[in-house]
């Protein structure tokens, strides 16, 4: 009678299931799509500027500041840092706390509440390849079909 | 003149609020955006209000998480901001009142101080945090001991307790959720639920700002947007703006099947306030830290114990995200259920929480001794940069 076996057994095996440092690399990734800017690429980074094109606000008189100003890109260089340098920096000019590390919030001490990763209503299944939450079968048919392992890092 | 008014620039990550003391600030967006329709010209500032089609803008922010990175677009929006275009100043008649935010990296600091003195030569300058200027405000308003100041703007929301007028550094408490988060949030969602809309983060801004709100009774509130038909008093639809016959899109109750619409739109539902609970439930989108009642209370619990009361008192709210419908209402309730039962719990909405900062710079410029707090251009050339890290007290 091996026929009755059911299906979901029979392929146990086969399904490819995520370590929790793949998932939790997944997670970082996603909070950190969070601070993006933009999700596009500039709309003129193909467009050779001419500074011959005069712009609507030139006049046409010469400007007569008496010192001349410096430009833009002067402080560019001048004071180039990066938000992970700045941090490192701090981290020794104010190495006691309180100081920019320390004053994150930690932990809440209420327990996480979960939501379906596809209609944003309360959630109370795992998806057991990638560990997204799910609320219905509708739901977990949809994520199958979507995301569920599509874009593996 | 350099009595009577002072320059105020409230330099906030997403738009500066800026102008004389004797008028009315401008709220101008400090970023450089580019649009897809318009291949000529960038927009800085507050330009953008020319353009035709805000669809697909680009950004170009000089802020990073909050911190002052890239220079190049701070002095290009800087030079517009001071021109005659937008609101013109003469550094050399009046003083300049700064804002930076708190736990302000050094050399972010040194930068700022010479790009005053040296490029715009400016002759009296107050470098200063905006909850300063904020609970200065208050205080001069309510004449209280200790205040507790909740600043949520664009790249985190910064929880900082003051006793007699001083900032308790101990206990101030940053949760990295601005508004920032919430558009690129909801951004994600609607883009993988009905409509990619990545690109779109100036429309979809403006969608939040119309269509979100905070619950009071989050569950509840699941509950009724799980409903059909007339028990789901939440849904609604959101018109998306064309920008030929419609420039800002609207909420409006949802399209009934037989209507027909020239626009396209988005049907909100549970967006509408699982996004702003992203402030009260961080973890609600995997970043592990308090929301803004659990770390209010925090950062009481680590002032000296006589001051608590006060400071349960005295809790002043203001920044963008602090505009979302039931805001104040549900800080209060949270944090009324989480403080000792004898206390009382006061929580005040500003009244213009955008600009709350700026008006308390107002405020500070009539104090008697605000040229005390002030660096000179003498002063500076004559002792350096060390000078500053003294006097201002960030």
């Amino acid at each position: 009678m091996s026929a009755r076996e059911s299906g979901r057994v029979k392929d146990g095996g086969k399904t490819r299931v995520l370590d929790d440092a793949a998932r939790k690399r997944r997670a970082r990734k996603a909070v950190e799509a969070l601070e993006q800017d933009n999700f596009h690429e500039d709309p003129h980074a193909d467009l050779v500027m001419s500074k011959k094109i005069p712009k609507f606000a030139d006049s046409n008189e010469k400007p007569t500041r008496k010192k001349k100003a410096r430009s833009a890109d002067y402080y560019k260089m001048r004071f180039r840092k990066s938000f992970a340098q700045l941090v490192e920096e701090d981290a020794n000019f104010r190495p006691e706390p309180p100081n920019y590390l320390s004053a994150q919030a930690p932990p809440s001490k209420f327990p996480e509440r979960h939501f379906c990763a596809i209609c944003g209503f309360l959630s109370k299944y795992t998806c057991i390849p990638c560990g997204a939450r799910y609320c219905s079968v509708r739901c977990l048919g949809t994520h199958l079909d979507t995301r569920c392992l599509k874009w593996t890092a | 003149m350099s009595d009577s008014s002072c320059y105020i620039l409230d330099n906030g990550a997403y738009t500066a609020k800026v102008g004389f003391s004797t008028l009315e600030p401008k709220i101008v967006p400090n970023c450089i955006m580019k649009a897809k329709s318009e291949r000529r010209r960038p927009f800085i500032g507050s330009q953008i209000d020319e353009c035709r089609d805000a669809s697909g803008l680009f950004y170009i922010l000089p802020f990073q998480k909050g911190f002052l990175i890239n220079w190049d677009t701070q002095k290009t929006v800087w030079d517009y901001m001071f021109s005659k275009e937008c609101c013109p100043v003469n550094f050399n008649e009046v003083p300049l009142i700064i804002t930076e935010p708190l736990f302000n990296f050094s050399s972010i600091q040194e930068a700022m101080t010479e790009i005053f003195f040296e490029e715009y030569e400016c002759q009296t300058l107050l470098r200063t945090n905006a909850t300063d200027l904020a609970e200065y405000k208050h205080r001069k308003g309510n004449n209280n001991e200790c205040t507790l100041v909740v600043d949520s703007g664009y790249s985190f929301t910064y929880i900082v307790p003051y006793i007699k007028g001083k900032k308790h550094k101990e206990g101030i408490i940053r949760i990295d959720i601005g508004g920032k988060v919430l558009t690129n949030h909801l951004k994600e969602i609607i883009s993988y639920r009905q409509l990619n809309v990545l690109d779109e983060t100036y429309v979809i801004n403006q969608a939040k700002e119309d269509s979100c709100f905070v619950s009071q009774d989050f569950m509840k509130d699941m509950e009724i947007a799980k409903g059909r038909g007339e028990k789901n008093t939440i849904v609604r639809d959101y018109v998306l703006p064309d920008y030929t016959s419609l420039r800002r899109g609207y909420l409006r109750a949802p399209l009934q099947p037989q209507e027909e619409l020239e626009q396209q739109t988005l049907r909100l539902n549970n967006e509408r306030f699982t996004i702003p609970e992203l402030l009260f439930h961080p973890s609600d989108v995997g970043i592990p830290q308090m929301g803004i009642p659990e770390a209010i209370m925090h950062s009481i619990n680590s002032c000296p114990e006589d001051h608590m009361e006060s400071l349960l008192a005295n809790i002043v709210l203001y920044g963008g995200n602090t505009l979302f419908p039931g805001f104040r209402d549900r800080v209060y309730s949270d944090v009324r259920s989480f403080a000792l039962d004898h206390f009382d719990v006061n929580v005040t909405l500003a009244d213009s929480p955008l600009t709350y900062a700026w008006e308390g710079g107002k405020e500070i410029f009539r104090d008697s001794d605000f040229y005390s707090y002030c660096i000179t251009r003498e002063e500076y050339e004559e002792e350096g940069k060390a000078l500053a890290f003294e006097r201002f007290d960030i």
